[in-house]
């Protein structure tokens, strides 16, 4: 009876040890799995206020309004130019397949009054001049990279998985990125992009966030050009999730009539 | 006159709707110096023109309207008010009402005019303004049904709008092939308004994840007229003593389609149009007014690229006159390409633009380089070119017209 009650206790214990070691050592893998599929609503919208900032202290400010939405296969996204004057009542829509199709991607440019069907295929372009490219504003898939939990670590007082994120495609434009991952809530706090020289690049900080509607969203966030000392902020403002965007605010009809 | 007093009432009801609902009315617009000096000759100014273009729109979920009054301003001339666009909508669950003086705008290419038959051509310049200025609105009601991402679209044009053309001695007026100075005879040039006289149009588009595509039919009057040629010969000497060229547009029928699609990288797309009843001059001296009707076809194939930050695109356009007899003036078939590059510097303050057609009839061309700078938010400097190659053909025979210009535009 002895042996058998310390048996279970060994039991106990071990079963209990490999549990806490499964809690503590997520893979990177599955960290970056927990932040790609954090819930954020099957639909948003807001408005977007960015401002780039060059090494000069010289700003320029961009305002949007979006409206995304997400049945599972197929995210939409529409963009409504709102400033500067010159691009007012441009729009941009683009539709991201979960099963890795490309992008297909249209702008509404009001002086040719038509919408135009755009290549997708210059993720590595930059958005409007600012410091982040069409692809670090897209969610990238767990599987396009190789990751690794490089260390826990606590910034702002924030307890944060270190995942290093190394493409497995040749010729991507980044050689790695370095992201700190909030334990709560499995949100990126911060990331670090590195150039083909495998030299910081950027920096993108998250100085901003709450639940909205039940969902944790990302409200203001900075990207950090090192190499070039420019910046850009993006402000996420009047954001509400998960209020019913109908299908027809993607089309043809909603690009050309605005926001 | 009238078109002043139009001018003056609608911006009159559209100031006095500002009062009433300010924070709602949207006032955008430019102001503009565009200057160009030929580089032949004694480097004459091409255009020295100052422009003030506004717009008005009031958008709210069932209604909205726009008015887009613009005054030019000439060095050689009287200002020039005109309105580019004035309509009233009404916007319904399924479909809205476009009723007003609008631009419609048909088909997938770019720079070029297949289906894009329904706004007429502002040619008092050629092709060298920016295209919303080249194509000018039409009085119509437009009706669009919309279901799912397709859309059908029905155009009734009571009035018809010709193609404005450069005046007798601008330095953009078209070549014209007679062998004497004729006399023009105006007297069948415009189309009475009446019921009977209207235009049709009709279009189906949808766009998706594989294609975007257009189905597109027309009855309509031919933008350009046909010049019907009398010939006066004295009945001695045979010798031909005077001509009088009688312009007059005539109906076409037209139907069409186009598409583009994503090819890996690479948008591929697709137009063209069948148009029945075109006039065409003729040289046949036994067809008495120099005319001759035949059914045509014009259609274009294009692909646009991204390579390293440069958008290129390429598009090969033919038109073909079927049932071609000798003595047609133009060319049983023309071909003509048009190619671009483009690319942004210093975070899409800088861009530059290379845009060119090419006539591989005549071999002439087009040559369009293009450089602007974003001073301030809103605020462009654009530098460009205008360089005709070749001494005959749509482009070649602006030879003695090269120029360079430049434009300040501040958007507000």
């Amino acid at each position: 009876m002895r042996t058998k009650t310390v048996t279970m206790l060994i039991i106990a214990f071990v079963v209990s040890g490999f549990s806490n070691q499964s809690v503590a050592q997520l893979t990177g893998q599955q960290v970056i799995e927990k932040v790609y599929n954090n819930p954020s609503g099957d639909d948003t919208q807001g408005n977007l206020s960015m401002t780039l900032t060059n090494n000069r202290g010289e700003q320029r400010e961009r305002n949007l309004k979006q409206y995304i939405k997400d049945d599972g296969k197929v995210e939409k996204k529409i963009m409504y130019f709102l400033s500067p004057a010159d691009v007012r009542n441009t729009s941009f829509m683009n539709w991201s397949y979960s099963d890795g199709q490309s992008d297909n991607q249209w702008i509404y440019l009001p002086a040719l009054k038509r919408v135009r069907r755009i290549s997708s295929d210059s993720k590595s372009d930059y958005f409007m001049g600012s410091d982040f490219t069409f692809d670090d504003l897209g969610d990238r898939h767990p599987n396009q990279d190789s990751h690794k939990l490089l260390r826990e670590e606590t910034i702002d007082g924030k307890e944060c998985y270190v995942v290093e994120s190394t493409p497995k495609e040749s010729g991507y434009i980044y050689s790695k990125t370095i992201t700190w991952v909030m334990k709560d809530n499995y949100l990126g706090l911060k990331r670090e992009f590195y150039d083909d020289r495998s030299t910081l690049l950027k920096v993108l900080t998250i100085k901003n966030y709450a639940k909205i509607d039940g969902f944790w969203t990302i409200l203001e966030t900075e990207m950090h050009n090192v190499q070039r000392d420019h910046k850009t902020t993006i402000k996420f403002t009047e954001v509400q999730k998960n209020k019913g965007i109908p299908d027809s605010r993607f089309t043809e009809r909603s690009m050309t009539l605005g926001s | 006159m009238k078109l002043k007093i139009a001018i003056t009432t609608l911006l009159a009801i559209v100031f006095m709707g500002q009062a009433k609902a300010q924070e709602k009315l949207e006032i955008t617009g430019y102001a503009r110096n565009y200057t160009g000096v030929l580089t032949g000759g004694d480097n004459e100014f091409s255009i020295v023109q100052n422009t003030l273009n506004l717009k008005f729109e009031k958008n709210s979920n069932k209604v909205a309207f726009k008015v887009n009054p613009y005054l030019h301003h000439y060095f050689d001339s009287d200002l020039e008010l005109g309105l580019r666009e004035a309509f009233l909508d009404l916007r319904f669950e399924n479909f809205d009402v476009r009723v007003g003086k609008q631009q419609i705008i048909y088909g997938k290419s770019e720079g070029v005019f297949i289906t894009d038959v329904v706004s007429p051509k502002d040619l008092k310049e050629f092709l060298l303004p920016d295209f919303d200025e080249i194509r000018m609105g039409i009085t119509a009601a437009k009706v669009n049904y919309y279901f799912g991402n397709s859309t059908v679209e029905a155009v009734w044009a009571p009035v018809f709008t010709p193609t404005q053309m450069p005046e007798m001695n601008s330095i953009w007026r078209p070549t014209m092939p007679f062998p004497m100075a004729p006399t023009y005879d105006y007297t069948t040039a415009k189309i009475k308004p009446s019921l009977e006289n209207s235009e049709l149009f009709l279009r189906f588009s949808n766009m998706g994840s594989f294609a975007d595509f257009e189905i597109v039919g027309g009855y309509f009057w031919d933008d350009d007229p046909s010049m019907h040629i009398t010939k006066q010969i004295n009945p001695i000497t045979m010798q031909l003593t005077g001509l009088t060229v009688r312009p007059e547009h005539h109906r076409l029928t037209m139907g069409g389609a186009s598409f583009s699609m994503p090819l890996g990288p690479t948008i591929v797309k697709a137009e063209g149009g069948y148009y029945s009843g075109k006039l065409f001059q003729t040289q046949t001296p036994t067809i008495p007014d120099a005319t001759i009707e035949r059914d045509y076809l014009h259609y274009l194939v294009g692909l646009e690229y991204s390579l390293a930050g440069i958008m290129l695109s390429a598009q090969f356009i033919q038109e073909n006159i079927l049932d071609y007899e000798q003595g047609i003036r133009n060319d049983e078939i023309e071909s003509t390409m048009t190619f671009l590059a483009k690319k942004s510097f210093l975070r899409e303050k800088l861009w530059l633009e290379l845009f060119a057609y090419v006539g591989l009839n005549n071999k002439d061309a087009l040559i369009r380089p293009k450089v602007s700078y974003g001073f301030a938010d809103g605020f462009d400097i654009l530098l460009g070119a205008n360089i005709f190659v070749g001494d005959k053909g749509r482009f070649g025979q602006y030879n003695a017209n090269d120029m360079v210009y430049v434009k300040l535009k501040y958007s507000f």
